[in-house]
């Protein structure tokens, strides 16, 4: 016996508007609308939920001899003591390589527009940022 | 740097370069291992691929396709194919639309019922979610809502509640890495009007509208595609306390101190949604018997390094009326501002833990207090770090049969009115 067909079953996305993204939603999405609910007190430190900013490169070096390499922590865990031991190697292996290890002042999810690229511009002759996740 | 690429630097693909595992919590010794073991994109020693990427040029491998553009998209149909029960169960699981559990199969029929229990417009906009596999803002209407409502098993007389939580555009689900939990409490008189439990086993499935309305919104976020494995979603163990996401009623009436929500800025006689979020929720074996709650809590808040100060207790009746009436905190004020003063752990501990360097240390390095002067601190200075104790919340709730409480370092994530989404009588 055939089994009975359930007929008009409404799909779960049926019918959503799609557009453009304003913004990603930090942790959790942007705010209720004023008037619309009310911000919680805790929650991530302010600041959280920009876009990040497109990557633009630099040309590349033909060597790293005598050249001064920064490495950057973005803030995720581990990557501050990673840069630390890449450091290492550095020194060990390629001694005339000068690096430097910095932690991105700001925001680990945000371009947080520092000095710190300035300085990189000014000083350095190359970067490597990281580590994520 | 030498500047900057003549070429379009968006055209070139960023150099990514992978250790073999992650790197938080190794030792030194893991992390020189990782430093010269292949990266298991290229199959080359990571330090070889470092190199490579600083002199060589850049988009030599395929260029990563740009986003995709957006267009206006064909919206989904309305309808499905009929379909036998089974096989539908089968495509909305397979669809990713469910947490794996049956659902009701939202029939218009059993739609239409839905929205009759509020007097919202069907096309309402009532949220919009950011879907990061497509890079879109995506908008739901009250009707797409009612279709989850439905999948979720709820009443039409639940539906006003879980469409304040879809309004709090907060999804259950995080994209995380992390093993985010959730809470939902709900206040106000529609508790009773539509049976929650806020008492003896509030927080177990023994509930139809705890169960449901919790569903509810973790359905949300599987149809808005927020928990698509590898996507969209990267818990690496998730938590199962977003199955239902320990939604509850507060009990009110037996509480001795103000309700959540009017803590919170409400009238008492509204109805209101609130969600927390956050990682540990410490659920007691028992009630301490030979040290004061504000000992106990000491212990179990001193192992969660808040951010922004931010814990939640929820208290069974008893406890409060304990610390009311014998221990004199007439106001949950004046207990919270007890904790925050109380609880003290070691600077180090605070900021060797992973989500407080992540996301707090950026706040010591441009001045803000009382980060800044905690960061100048020795390992061993002991800090308060629940600070400001309007970011403790007190919650009752529980059926009075042991004076129980849980702990926890969610966050307030913010509350919504129930009652602009009602019927109207």
């Amino acid at each position: 016996m055939a089994k009975q067909l359930i007929d008009k079953v409404m799909s779960p996305e049926g019918g959503v508007q799609t557009g453009p993204a304003g913004f990603p939603p930090g942790m959790g999405g942007p705010p209720p609308e004023k008037g619309k609910g009310r911000p919680g007190g805790g929650g991530p430190p302010p600041g959280l939920g920009a876009p990040p900013s497109a990557p633009s490169f630099a040309n590349r070096l033909d060597t790293l001899k005598n050249k001064i390499v920064y490495l950057v922590d973005i803030g995720f865990g581990g990557g501050y003591e990673f840069m630390q031991q890449l450091q290492k190697w550095f020194t060990e292996n390629m001694p005339s390589v000068t690096t430097v290890v910095k932690r991105k002042p700001g925001n680990v999810f945000m371009d947080d527009k520092s000095d710190l690229w300035d300085e990189i511009k000014e000083k350095g002759n190359a970067a490597v940022l990281g580590v994520a996740g | 740097m030498e500047g900057v690429a003549k070429d379009n630097p968006r055209s070139a693909s960023l150099p990514f370069i992978f250790t073999q595992s992650t790197v938080v919590g190794m030792s030194t010794e893991v992390l020189d291992k990782y430093i010269v073991s292949n990266d298991p994109d290229t199959g080359k020693p990571v330090i070889e691929g470092i190199i490579d990427v600083l002199t060589k040029p850049v988009g030599t491998k395929k260029p990563t396709p740009p986003p995709p553009k957006v267009v206006k998209a064909k919206a989904p149909s309305i309808f499905l194919e009929p379909d036998t029960e089974d096989n539908l169960q089968q495509l909305f699981y397979e669809k990713g639309w469910t947490d794996g559990l049956p659902v009701i199969i939202p029939t218009e029929e059993r739609v239409k019922k839905m929205l009759a229990g509020t007097s919202a417009s069907p096309d309402d906009v009532v949220a919009e979610s950011f879907k990061f596999d497509t890079m879109e803002m995506v908008k739901y209407t009250v009707s797409n809502i009612a279709v989850i409502a439905v999948m979720a098993g709820a009443k039409p007389e639940y539906f006003p509640v879980i469409l304040a939580i879809a309004s709090t555009r907060q999804p259950a689900l995080m994209g995380s890495t992390t093993a985010f939990g959730t809470m939902v409490l709900v206040n106000g008189p529609i508790r009773n009007e539509i049976g929650m439990n806020s008492g003896i086993g509030a927080f177990s499935p023994i509930n139809m509208a705890n169960s449901v309305i919790g569903r509810a919104w973790t359905l949300m976020s599987l149809c808005q595609g927020q928990a698509k494995p590898d996507i969209t979603f990267w818990s690496s163990q998730g938590n199962n306390n977003t199955y239902n996401n320990m939604c509850a009623a507060e009990n009110e009436e037996k509480s001795v101190w103000e309700p959540f929500h009017v803590t919170r800025g409400y009238k008492a006689d509204e109805s209101i949604v609130s969600i927390f979020r956050g990682w540990a929720m410490l659920s007691t074996s028992g009630a301490a018997s030979h040290r004061s709650l504000v000992e106990e809590l000491n212990i179990q808040l001193a192992v969660m390094p808040p951010m922004n100060s931010s814990a939640t207790i929820v208290m069974d009746p008893l406890v409060a009326r304990n610390l009311k009436e014998n221990e004199g905190f007439s106001t949950k004020q004046d207990f919270t501002k007890l904790l925050s003063k109380k609880i003290r752990i070691p600077a180090g501990q605070y900021w060797k833990t992973d989500q407080i360097d992540m996301l707090v240390a950026s706040e010591a390095y441009k001045g803000v207090e009382p980060y800044a002067s905690w960061k100048k601190l020795p390992d061993d200075a002991l800090i308060a770090p629940y600070n400001n104790p309007e970011n403790i919340n007190i919650i009752v709730v529980g059926g009075e049969t042991s004076p129980l409480f849980k702990s926890a370092d969610y966050s307030y994530a913010g509350s919504a009115p129930i009652d602009k989404w009602r019927a109207k009588k």
